[in-house]
């Protein structure tokens, strides 16, 4: 079941439109996974319309822009052609991706196989910045580590815990320098997230702070 | 944050209510269905201004506002199709058009690459293809196949599935039986198919 989930103020941003890019993107994913907060984003966007759409003066250039529309044609409907993938695969699991993140499926790199049972693929989401996807196989696990920016984590598929919670598919989780934290999984299926930070980690702990001065190779 | 709309300030305004929900929500279908001007001329009389001063607001300049009002209000007589009115208002619909519109004209300001679009962080106007998804699970699976799966819709979906596939009813007539707009009943279908085929990769 879902706990964790958007803060009100995001979802708010979310609805008008003005949330950076790469957390609306997170954001749009979690609401495909979670009913509660498509209800939330209903709700937002329906007073945000009453909010926004108020009474206005007409304008006589409105009146050519009437005319001017009209004589658009309908647009077409589609042609049958869906085919657009909807999975990703790792060692013949294939795991479903929310509709949100399935544009990046064929941007998204080769699985490489990290320290502790961790997989990672890279994603290329262009000026947006760089997402991956992350699979904890059972016992992986991240070494501890804060942030030097942010860390937006959405569970795709599984469980994980990380010292704070515990987190299950359709989590949306927001970490930034205030958190240290440790993910990693005992579930026996693993953990698959999907997770952008913008600035690389900074391990805190024992020998994998000799890590840090590579971590831009990791997770980011 | 490019825009702000200070949540606190609109709060202190009272909510009105757009009470020509209904009558708009009437309009939409008559553009959908018949193509009909006078239609669309009373849902652009109401909200074209309405979303003239959203726009004014959000881009700074009169060009690109009328830009943006435009590019709304083509899409509402274009693809008034998608309008679904168990889904959200009229307003809604067009207010979530309206910011979709807004968020790549401003990303083409700043010319930023078609990386993400509104489309898919909020899919308003996805043509939902429905069409092909029934061609696909019809190719690939019969109702036998399907089975329990069908016990895992809900009940409303189910109940127009089985009319459109099992007895195959027109979804006009399983909108007439069941008295509720021709657009419910395809929205169901398309709801129900997905969930299907969701269920289905799922299974492989």
């Amino acid at each position: 079941m879902i706990k964790y989930h958007p803060s009100e103020q995001q979802l708010l941003q979310f609805a008008e439109g003005t949330l950076p890019a790469a957390e609306s993107l997170m954001l749009s994913a979690h609401c495909d996974m979670c009913t509660v907060c498509q209800e939330r984003l209903r709700y937002h966007s329906e007073n945000m319309a009453k909010t926004s759409l108020h009474d206005e003066a007409d304008n006589p250039a409105l009146d050519r822009m009437l005319a001017n529309i009209i004589q658009q044609p309908e647009a077409e409907r589609p042609s049958l052609n869906y085919s657009s993938p909807s999975t990703i695969e790792l060692d013949g699991r294939r795991f479903a991706v929310p509709r949100a993140l399935r544009r990046y499926i064929h941007k998204t790199g080769n699985w490489s196989s990290l320290v502790g049972k961790l997989w990672q693929a890279p994603v290329d989401l262009g000026d947006i910045g760089m997402a991956h996807f992350i699979y904890m196989e059972k016992g992986g696990r991240v070494p501890e580590h804060t942030h030097k920016g942010s860390e937006l984590t959405l569970v795709i598929n599984g469980e994980f815990s990380d010292g704070i919670a515990d987190y299950d598919s359709g989590d949306f989780i927001a970490m930034n320098g205030s958190h240290t934290h440790a993910p990693g999984s005992d579930a026996d299926e693993g953990c698959l997230v999907f997770s952008i930070v913008d600035k690389p980690l900074h391990f805190t702990s024992g020998l994998a702070r000799l890590l840090n001065p590579f971590s831009h190779l990791f997770f980011k | 944050m490019l825009v702000g709309i200070p949540v606190e300030a609109n709060q202190s305004r009272p909510v009105k209510p757009i009470e020509c929900a209904d009558e708009m929500s009437g309009y939409l279908v008559e553009v959908a269905s018949d193509r009909s001007k006078v239609a669309f001329s009373k849902i652009f009389g109401y909200f074209a201004p309405r979303l003239r001063s959203y726009a004014l607001k959000q881009m700074g300049n009169e060009a690109l506002a009328m830009e943006l009002v435009q590019d709304t209000m083509s899409n509402v007589w274009q693809k008034a199709h998608l309008f679904n009115s168990e889904k959200g208002s009229p307003s809604t619909w067009i207010f979530t058009i309206a910011r979709n519109i807004r968020f790549d004209m401003l990303r083409k300001l700043q010319n930023r690459k078609e990386d993400i679009c509104s489309d898919d962080l909020w899919p308003v106007l996805c043509e939902q293809t429905a069409d092909a998804n029934e061609t696909s699970l019809e190719e690939q699976v019969t109702l036998e196949q399907l089975g329990h799966l069908f016990d895992a819709l809900p009940v409303k979906q189910r109940v127009v599935i089985e009319a459109i596939y099992i007895d195959g009813k027109s979804q006009q007539e399983v909108a007439d039986e069941l008295s509720i707009p021709l657009g419910t009943v395809k929205s169901r279908t398309r709801l129900a198919l997905q969930r299907l085929k969701d269920m289905i990769d799922d299974h492989d």
